[in-house]
């Protein structure tokens, strides 16, 4: 099964070490056949919506912007409980903030 | 914490091929390592619910397998000298990744001193993790049959004294195609379940996936490896396309490519650049790996590369030839070179031993039999195919399949087929056409249309004659019988005429009815005056019954008491003198003899047989002759009435 696990932005900037563990980190995951995908996004981005037959494109940033989600990871595993596992390693590489874990279906 | 035991199991799983391999580094039996590993297991299943789950637990894990390797040992009472060494090894080992211990346990567990079903079992346990209970539902086995074959395993290497290392030169090939062969069996098993009543069971491909990609990072250089993990990936990528909505196998070449995992997919094709970089000549997971991309790169499945596919696998074939293999590139060619070519190569392997209760060899020599229109044979294959495999989505597949043969698949030509054709080809008389449609009609009716036209014999023509014409006039017989011998002639078919002898008519025409009769006839009320008209011209003019139906009032002479017909007369007496004028009313155009009511708009006759002034058609022989016999039936001893024919006095007259 799939999940993506998205984390919201933080206010602190991560410095020098924190990327260099992470990488390393990253690169463990994917030779374990864990990870599939991941990537970092853009702040604020661009905002389309639809109502009725109006499609109104806006561009960020947006205010909610603490809902917003900086990076993504896409996880094969065996078991909700070993992409809770994951996710816990990956806050306590990267301190205070918030994950969310989600299962993907399809495709 | 009321999830501890599944954090444990998920961390576990994650880390039990990293601790066993450090253990098995430190102890030199897999099997001691193992058990220790499972110590800890125990040790964190009783603590973690207490004082929580530790930050590291992985580090948690390994520590506490350690320390109790370390007491191992020592209970042991093993040499001080040695005590020391060990106490250097676990400090040296603190620092290597271990990566490569992991590694030397999936040498040692695929070796090939074991048995195969051990190996897979023994991989699934230590590197994946997964208990003998899960194992054993994996594979539909009991879990004492599973955790017998582990402990069997265990205790072959250490009496054979496996060592914990890695092999080199010419070995490593070796042991590496025994390591691929085992995490493919695994993919395999959860790919195309050979038993049960799930076409797929993931878990066990997901299993084989990780092992597949971990080992192209441990062995980065082997092209093989990366063959094997791009081959892998690629099929997985059409795991969900390939069940339909209620479980049953959708072939590759029906299967709705959007469902394709493109992600997987890409994962392949990277897979297959590494393959490339490390170079050599390709090995047989390559060539499989490439025979995948092909499909994969096809956008439909009529753009497939097939010649491509059959040219892969004759590469493959070389390196493996395996009946399987043989089988695969038989379907390949087939989509080539067509069904024939396929058929050849899959033939050739009916005798082979190997795939005597192999139902794929039924299933694909079923499928190119049905493309060939052998659709007898076909569906023969199909149910063979069906009582062979032990899958049940797949019984019911190719049960369906076998039922799904009733129109052949290729157009064979059949007796209502050909009829058709035959009587519509150009050039044929109308008069002719309706003749022989006559005959063919009724051996359509009798022997079916859709009966092969190589299957119509002349023994089948003449059952058909005797039943429907052997009491017929001599004439009718010889008619039939020359229309379906000038359809075998033009058929190409063996002379059908042949058990039909031609018959010279023996039998005395029917005799004219008696003047007695006939007075009571005309005297007779009911009769129409048209009826009346058509009866006494054609007693008074001995006229063929056609050519007195054929007249217009043009052709009349009524005062002469004649009418013209092509080069002869028609001639006629008092009677009919007397009701002509009457019966024709002023008409001066169009047939003598009208029917009743006008035609419908579908049965549009042609303008000869229409009179212009009423809009009627001509009087059919048909409509005539059951008039007749209805009103003769009371008059004729036998009670079916006479025919109009016997109304012309023999030897007077035309026709």
């Amino acid at each position: 099964m799939r999940y993506l696990m998205m984390t919201n932005p933080t206010d602190t900037a991560p410095d020098e070490s924190l990327y260099a563990e992470m990488g390393a980190w990253l690169e463990e995951l994917t030779a374990a056949g864990v990870l599939l995908a991941t990537g970092g996004l853009e702040p604020g981005g661009i905002r389309v919506t639809s109502a009725g037959d109006e499609i109104t494109v806006t561009d960020g940033p947006f205010a909610e912007a603490k809902e917003a989600v900086a990076g993504f990871a896409l996880v094969e595993v065996r078991s909700k409980e070993e992409a809770i596992e994951i996710a816990r390693r990956f806050r306590k590489l990267v301190g205070d903030g918030e994950s969310v874990i989600q299962q993907v279906f399809g495709p | 914490m009321t999830d501890v035991h599944g954090a444990v199991d998920a961390v576990w799983k994650l880390e039990s091929a990293r601790i066993v391999a450090a253990l098995t580094r430190l102890v030199h039996d897999v099997g001691l390592a193992e058990e220790l590993a499972q110590d800890a297991l125990v040790a964190a299943l009783e603590q973690w619910p207490e004082a929580g789950v530790p930050g590291n637990p992985g580090a948690w894990l390994m520590t506490t397998a350690r320390r109790r390797a370390v007491d191992r040992i020592r209970r042991d009472r093993l040499l001080e000298r040695k005590h020391e060494q060990i106490a250097r090894d676990v400090r040296e080992d603190a620092a290597e990744d271990g990566r490569d211990d992991v590694l030397r346990l999936m040498f040692v567990s695929c070796h090939p001193v074991l048995p195969t079903d051990a190996r897979v079992a023994l991989t699934l346990r230590l590197l994946g993790g997964l208990t003998a209970a899960e194992i054993a539902r994996a594979f539909l086995v009991d879990e004492t049959t599973i955790a017998r074959r582990i402990a069997g395993a265990k205790r072959t290497l250490a009496e054979e004294r496996v060592p914990f290392g890695l092999p080199a030169g010419e070995e490593l090939a070796e042991r590496l195609s025994s390591v691929l062969g085992v995490v493919y069996l695994i993919f395999n098993e959860g790919y195309a379940a050979t038993a049960g009543d799930d076409l797929m069971r993931p878990g066990l491909c997901l299993e084989a996936l990780r092992l597949g990609r971990l080992l192209a990072e441990l062995v980065p250089h082997q092209a093989e490896v990366h063959g094997l993990v791009a081959l892998m990936e690629l099929q997985a990528s059409r795991a969900t396309a390939r069940t339909g909505p209620s479980g049953e196998p959708v072939q590759l070449h029906e299967q709705n490519r959007g469902r394709w995992d493109q992600l997987l997919i890409r994962r392949g094709f990277t897979a297959m650049l590494r393959a490339r970089e490390a170079g050599g000549p390709p090995g047989p997971y390559v060539l499989q790996a490439a025979i995948a991309v092909c499909h994969a790169q096809a956008r439909t499945a009529e753009d497939t590369d097939w010649a491509r596919i059959a040219a892969l696998y004759e590469a493959l074939e070389r390196l493996l030839p395996t009946p399987v293999v043989r089988l695969n590139r038989a379907v390949a060619v087939g989509m080539a070179h067509g069904p024939g070519a396929g058929l050849d190569l899959a033939d050739a392997l009916t005798t082979d031993p190997a795939l005597g209760d192999y139902h794929l060899l039924p299933g694909v020599r079923g499928d190119l039999l049905a493309r060939l229109g052998r659709c007898e044979e076909a569906r023969r294959e199909f149910r063979r195919a069906a009582a062979l495999t032990g899958n049940a989505a797949e019984r019911a597949f190719l049960h369906r399949r076998a039922d799904a043969i009733t129109a052949p698949a290729a157009p064979v030509p059949t007796l209502g087929r050909a009829a058709r054709d035959f009587l519509g080809r150009d050039g044929l008389d109308p008069g002719t056409a309706r003749s022989y449609g006559q005959t063919l009609r009724r051996l359509c009716r009798s022997l079916g249309d859709d009966l092969p036209l190589a299957a119509l014999t002349a023994d089948e023509v003449a059952r058909v004659f005797t039943a429907a014409w052997g009491g017929a006039a001599a004439q009718t017989w010889n008619r039939h019988r020359s229309a379906v011998r000038s359809f075998g002639a033009w058929a190409s078919l063996e002379d059908l005429g042949v058990r039909l002898d031609r018959r010279t008519d023996i039998r005395t025409p029917a005799p004219v009815i008696r003047d007695a009769e006939l007075e009571t006839l005309w005297n007779r009320p009911g009769p129409s005056l048209r009826e009346r008209a058509l009866w006494c011209l054609l007693h008074e003019s001995a006229a063929g019954v056609g050519t007195v139906l054929s007249l217009n009032v043009e052709d009349l002479d009524l005062p002469a008491r004649r009418a013209r017909t092509g080069d002869m007369w028609v001639v006629w007496g008092d009677r009919t003198a007397v009701l002509l004028p009457p019966l024709l009313a002023g008409r001066t155009r169009g047939p003598v003899f009208l029917s009743d009511r006008r035609p419908g708009p579908a049965r549009a006759p042609s303008e000869a047989d229409l009179c212009p002034e009423t809009g009627r058609r001509r009087l059919s022989y048909e409509r005539a002759e059951y008039l007749f016999k209805q009103a003769t039936k009371t008059v004729d001893p036998t009670g079916t009435g006479y025919t109009l024919r016997r109304l012309r006095v023999r030897g007077r007259g035309s026709d």
